[in-house]
């Protein structure tokens, strides 16, 4: 396999041992390195010993479960993660988000949508060296500072996902306006939203959690019905 | 003991051989009581003594002997004056206060008569003594009783029936409670199970029976725990089969996709794609069908109604736009706000199913017309279209497993079958009930009532 330095590298956990195989050689050309491997276990000690850009991870896996390595990888961790699921298992879905998974594409995907949305992923990750833009901003206790990508609530330091930290700054970015669900799926996510998809509730209702543990108010965050979400910082 | 037959017919013979045994012992000591009175008393040592005593010391004499009787005898004396009343001032037994009101009728001069004729011995049964004065007292005996045996006695007829009722009837409710708590216990585990509760057993609360119930316990926790062992097994099994086929679903994708970068992009690999789609979309549909019954009691929530159609509609009327069919709108129109309480996932699923159907039998350029509110205390939905409609024939097949409208068939391919019958299972396990019809102004009319439930404060 072609080992090129611009390559984003991402580890396939999958016990699916042709699917993996297949995925690289799909993903080569895409300038993905894919490192394919079978179990948790596996995984999650080439996660420990290598840096990856992003992680993808069956949730069916024999032993370790893929939402076993993705709540022991958070612990250490905010390396993106696609969590493959099983389509139709409405709680797999919502559960791989709540522990802090970016995305998930439920089983059997098309690979170019796989390939989009690692893209999508990376690309936003990737702002992170390019733009150092911009200077810290508030919205009432919060405090964002997009250098490094630091969120604070009343000092407190929140850890976020990268979708959560995007989700949230698009939302402070605007303030008391109601940011629809489709213009934070395609910022946060890089995708449209899909129909009958609730990740980005899911996500929204995740970074409410966080920032009320840091002592933010309930409502900071409100969900216009049909609509959006919108940011209310308060006084 | 063992056998509940037994048992009841034991109980049967206890209650009436009491009966039988206190009626006959009772009217044995009635009889015994009267016969002592009557025949042995009159000529007894007590009777000449008491009219020794009466013709030396007078009534006052008599008074004193008749207070200094011994207390240990199983007879109490009684001497009655001319005015009825007991020396000693006691209370005179109701037999004997109507024999002397009888003797005391036209035969008042009896004593006089019992001179002329010496040896004619009276056939009464009353004792009288006549005092120095001339005073005739009436001298009997009681047996002596105690507070019981006098109740029996003395109040025979009602005491017996009041006894029998009370005796029968409580040993009748504790067999009726003895034979129908267990079948209510049974009752409640069935209706447990078939709420899908699979886990219910009922040997433990009869872990001390040994008869036909107790065995009948045992034989039912078997069977309960046979339908919670092949559910699950059958969960797992469509769980497993769906992960097992969609396997080699997500392989042929990435090999398909793999074959058209390399041969570029032919006609065939798109139909390929399209079934492909079709395969995944019945495997999940598959599933979702078999899953809707296994849900557990945990898993049932209360659930806003109006909020889940709200974001229903808004749903489907992305997809509507998302997948070009910008002239069909779903509206929504809310008259009540109920609360349900059902499975979330298989709920909306049930309500996402039947929306799209409307949508892809409905008519071109119109609306599908959603309301949620409450009809005959039940929460009601109802999912118009203004489509061809149905055979009314065929209203009912309509939620069987793969039945097409036949409209359905020529005009497009897609839908598996089994969205329909995934509604009805789905409206079915949270108790309620739905049913389609044809609209009089053209149209198909699905009509779901599910149970309200108490709103949580």
């Amino acid at each position: 396999m072609e080992t090129d330095e611009d390559n984003a590298k991402v580890l396939i956990v999958d016990d699916d041992a042709d699917l993996g195989e297949m995925l690289a050689e799909y993903l080569a050309p895409e300038h993905l390195d894919v490192v394919p491997c079978l179990t948790g276990e596996d995984g999650l000690a080439r996660l420990r010993s290598d840096a990856f850009d992003l992680v993808i991870l069956d949730i069916m896996l024999p032993g370790m479960s893929g939402l076993d390595v993705l709540k022991a990888l958070r612990q250490e961790s905010q390396t993106p993660v696609i969590m493959l699921t099983a389509r139709g298992d409405d709680v797999d879905r919502i559960i791989g988000l709540e522990f802090g998974a970016d995305d998930y594409l439920p089983k059997p995907f098309n690979p170019r949508e796989l390939a989009a949305r690692i893209k999508a992923i990376l690309r936003r990750a990737g702002n992170v060296g390019v733009e150092p833009t911009g200077n810290a901003r508030t919205a009432g206790s919060i405090r964002i500072e997009p250098k490094n990508r630091k969120v604070t609530v009343s000092d407190v330091t929140l850890k976020l996902t990268g979708t959560e930290y995007e989700i949230l700054c698009c939302l402070v970015e605007q303030p008391g306006e109601v940011v629809s669900k489709d213009t934070l799926s395609e910022r946060a996510l890089g995708r449209r939203l899909l129909p009958f998809d609730r990740s980005i509730d899911t996500h929204i209702s995740n970074l409410r959690r966080k920032l009320v543990a840091a002592g933010a108010a309930e409502e900071t965050i409100s969900n216009q019905r049909g609509v959006g979400y919108v940011l209310l910082p308060g006084s | 003991m063992r056998s509940l037959t037994l048992r009841i017919f034991l109980s049967f013979w206890l209650i009436i051989g009491v009966l039988i045994g206190l009626a006959g012992l009772a009217g044995y000591a009635y009889s015994e009581r009267l016969r002592q009175a009557f025949e042995n008393f009159e000529i007894s040592d007590t009777v000449v003594q008491a009219s020794e005593v009466l013709d030396s010391q007078g009534r006052e004499g008599l008074t004193r002997w008749l207070r200094e009787q011994p207390r240990n005898t199983p007879m109490n004396v009684f001497v009655v004056t001319p005015n009825g009343r007991d020396l000693l001032g006691r209370r005179i037994p109701r037999w004997a206060g109507r024999l002397i009101r009888r003797f005391d009728g036209p035969q008042r001069d009896w004593q006089r008569d019992n001179r002329d004729r010496p040896n004619l011995r009276p056939a009464r049964p009353l004792t009288r003594l006549r005092g120095p004065d001339g005073t005739i007292y009436t001298m009997f005996v009681e047996p002596k009783q105690d507070a019981f045996r006098e109740w029996i006695s003395e109040r025979a007829g009602p005491g017996f029936l009041f006894i029998a009722i009370v005796l029968s009837g409580s040993v009748s409710w504790v067999l009726a409670r003895v034979v129908t708590t267990p079948v209510r216990r049974f009752r409640e585990a069935t209706v447990s199970i078939a709420e899908g509760r699979l886990d219910t057993r009922v040997a433990e609360s009869m872990r001390n029976r040994r008869d036909e119930i107790g065995l009948l316990a045992h034989d039912f926790d078997a069977m309960a725990a046979r339908l919670e062992q092949t559910a699950h097994r059958q969960q797992e099994l469509t769980r497993n089969a769906s992960h097992e086929l969609r396997s080699p679903l997500a392989r042929l994708r990435v090999a398909l996709e793999l074959a058209r970068r390399k041969a570029g992009d032919l006609q065939e690999f798109g139909r390929i794609d399209n079934e492909v789609n079709r395969l995944d979309e019945l495997i999940g549909q598959l599933l979702s069908f078999s899953k809707v019954d296994a849900a557990n009691d945990e898993d049932r929530e209360t659930i806003d109604l109006a909020a889940l159609m709200r974001d229903i509609v808004d749903d489907a009327n992305y997809e509507c736009r998302s997948s070009g069919l910008d002239d069909i709108s779903v509206e929504l129109s809310i008259d009540a706000q109920p609360t349900i309480r059902g499975v979330r996932s298989s709920l909306q699923s049930a309500f996402e199913n039947v929306v799209r159907n409307a949508i892809y039998h409905g008519a071109e350029h119109t609306a599908v017309a959603v309301s949620v509110g409450e009809a005959d205390g039940k929460a009601a939905v109802t999912i118009a279209d203004s489509g061809p409609g149905v055979p009314d024939g065929d209203l009912e097949k309509l939620f069987e497993p793969f039945y097409r409208a036949p409209d359905a068939m020529a005009k497009r391919a897609d839908g598996t079958g089994l969205g329909l019958a995934i509604a009805w299972r789905a409206v079915q396990s949270a108790g309620g009930v739905i049913r389609a019809r044809n609209r009089e102004a053209g149209g198909l009319a699905v009509d779901i009532r599910l149970p309200l439930s108490p709103r949580r404060s």
